[in-house]
């Protein structure tokens, strides 16, 4: 039996229909993500499951169980969210933190809550933070704190909304190192996601939300990879597009370089790919085109009429292939090995060579 | 990139992680060519080397050639594929003493 079963679901606020006629079967052990656009509604579908904010009809069952005003706090109680805030008690420290909940709820003792509190701290590293308060700790320690604190109710179901996205950069790493060995406790996650390469890592299937649903489900291959209907591929392709204008020679090529790693890494690039795309960014800006034209403006992007990537390098000058005529021949060989196809255009005194994979 | 040196029988080891590319390539060079002054036999091993550009490949051309000029061996092991490929794509691989993973 499906752990979640949401049939017919519909969310409105007034007269504003956010979510229409959606059903879906989430098994136990699922790791689901949910992708989409901005107020797509992927908030609304983790409120509306948990009944944070219920449905305006359709039903929600767990375990078999329909979901309804009643049981919504047992429910909730197997399922619990974690939320892009934190949602930490601000006045306790992360043990009492972990301790509350299941004293007060699950009718543990002090001794039986502390203990397994100590256990789950441990699990997310921060054992020598236990006595901390939250306005003590990194954005990151305090994600990681909520989620031992929804841990320590014995959860079956956890829903993430957006963990990592009010965190610094340098600690979406550590939260999503939680997460992901989460993924592997046989627990069913529901994860809200803008972080593509995460979502297609760890989940076992993907939601992409669009037009007031669920728009398409699948593997985290097919929706990444290949996507069928139009909205889920306009998404995914979108926004994969890298652009760096280079001014004069004295350019920063190491902000060039992390600045591909970064792009290919949050849209989820296929590692061998990504270091092809890396070469010849590297080769064609550094080694040929900026010695000679001082100035060029690097475009990496995927092209879904051809399904491949390209590498785009503008730069001024006559007409000229800098790669014909480029005077590091390694550099230019390493391109040709690489790249499947080269083209050169000039317009408007503008070189622009593309190079496909 | 990180660069471990190591002694093995005869044999000066570098471990290169990381990537040799235009920005550590640099490194690598400072480390390898004094390193046949100590002893000629070199061996380069590539087994957490994820990525190779033309200016990695420089060094190790300079690094083949001082080999050679000191009367003495640079070998390349533990290479994984792709960079295999970079090797052949340019002819390296019949330049440097190559070994497979
Ligand atoms: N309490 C509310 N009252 C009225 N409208 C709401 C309410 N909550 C959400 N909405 C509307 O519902 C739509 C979906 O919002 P939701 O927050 O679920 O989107 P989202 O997919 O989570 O977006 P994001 O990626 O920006 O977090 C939006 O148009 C939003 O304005
Ligand atoms: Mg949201």
């Amino acid at each position: 039996m499906s752990i979640i079963k949401v049939e017919n679901l519909e969310k409105r606020f007034g007269d504003n229909i956010i979510l229409h006629d959606v059903s879906c079967e989430i098994e136990r052990g699922d790791i689901v993500s949910i992708i989409g656009p901005s107020g797509s509604g992927k908030s609304t579908f983790l409120r509306a499951i948990n009944f944070l904010s219920p449905p305006t009809a359709g039903e929600v069952y767990f375990d078999g169980e329909r979901v309804d005003k009643k049981n919504v706090n047992e429910v909730r109680r197997k399922m619990s969210m974690v939320f892009q805030n934190f949602g930490l008690f601000s006045h306790l420290t992360a043990l009492q933190n972990l301790c509350a909940g299941p004293m007060k709820l699950l009718g543990k003792t002090k001794e039986q809550a502390e203990e397994k509190a100590y256990e789950l701290l441990k699990t997310v590293g921060l054992t020598e933070r236990a006595n901390h308060y939250p306005h003590e700790l990194s954005g990151g320690q305090k994600q990681r704190v909520a989620i031992a604190r929804c841990l320590a109710m014995e959860p079956e179901v956890i829903l993430f909304d957006e963990p990592t996205s009010a965190l610094d950069p340098t600690m979406v790493g550590e939260v999503m190192a939680v997460i992901r060995n989460l993924s592997k406790t046989g627990l069913t996650l529901l994860i809200v996601t803008h972080e593509m390469s995460f979502a297609r890592e760890v989940s076992s299937r993907v939601f992409y939300m669009d037009e007031g649903g669920i728009y398409e489900s699948g593997a985290p291959e097919e929706i990444f990879s290949a996507p069928q209907k139009p909205k889920t591929q306009e998404f995914i392709y979108r926004i994969r597009s890298f652009n760096y204008d280079v001014a004069s020679v004295d350019f920063d090529s190491f902000e060039l370089l992390s600045g591909i790693d970064a792009f290919c890494f949050s849209h989820a690039v296929d590692g061998a790919l990504a270091k092809k795309l890396r070469l010849i960014a590297e080769e064609l800006v550094i080694n040929i085109v900026v010695p000679k034209f001082k100035k060029c403006s690097l475009t990496v992007s995927f092209s879904d009429k051809i399904g491949r990537y390209e590498v785009t390098v503008a730069y001024p000058g006559s007409i000229e292939n800098a790669l014909d005529t480029a005077e590091d021949d390694l550099a230019a060989m390493m391109i040709r090995g690489t790249a499947t196809q080269v083209e050169h255009k000039y317009e408007d005194e503008i070189n622009t060579l593309k190079l496909s994979l | 990139m990180t660069i471990t040196q190591k002694t093995e029988a005869n044999a000066i080891v570098l471990e290169c992680e990381g990537r040799l590319d235009t920005t550590t390539a640099p490194e690598l060079e400072a480390v390898l060519l004094p390193v046949f002054d100590t002893n000629p036999t070199v061996i380069l091993d590539f087994k957490y080397l994820e990525y190779v550009s033309s200016a990695g490949l420089r060094v190790l051309l300079k690094g083949q050639k001082k080999a050679v000029a000191v009367g003495g061996s640079m070998t390349v092991r533990n290479v994984m594929d792709e960079i295999i490929e970079v090797f052949e794509m340019t002819g390296f691989i019949d330049v440097l003493t190559v070994e497979r993973i």
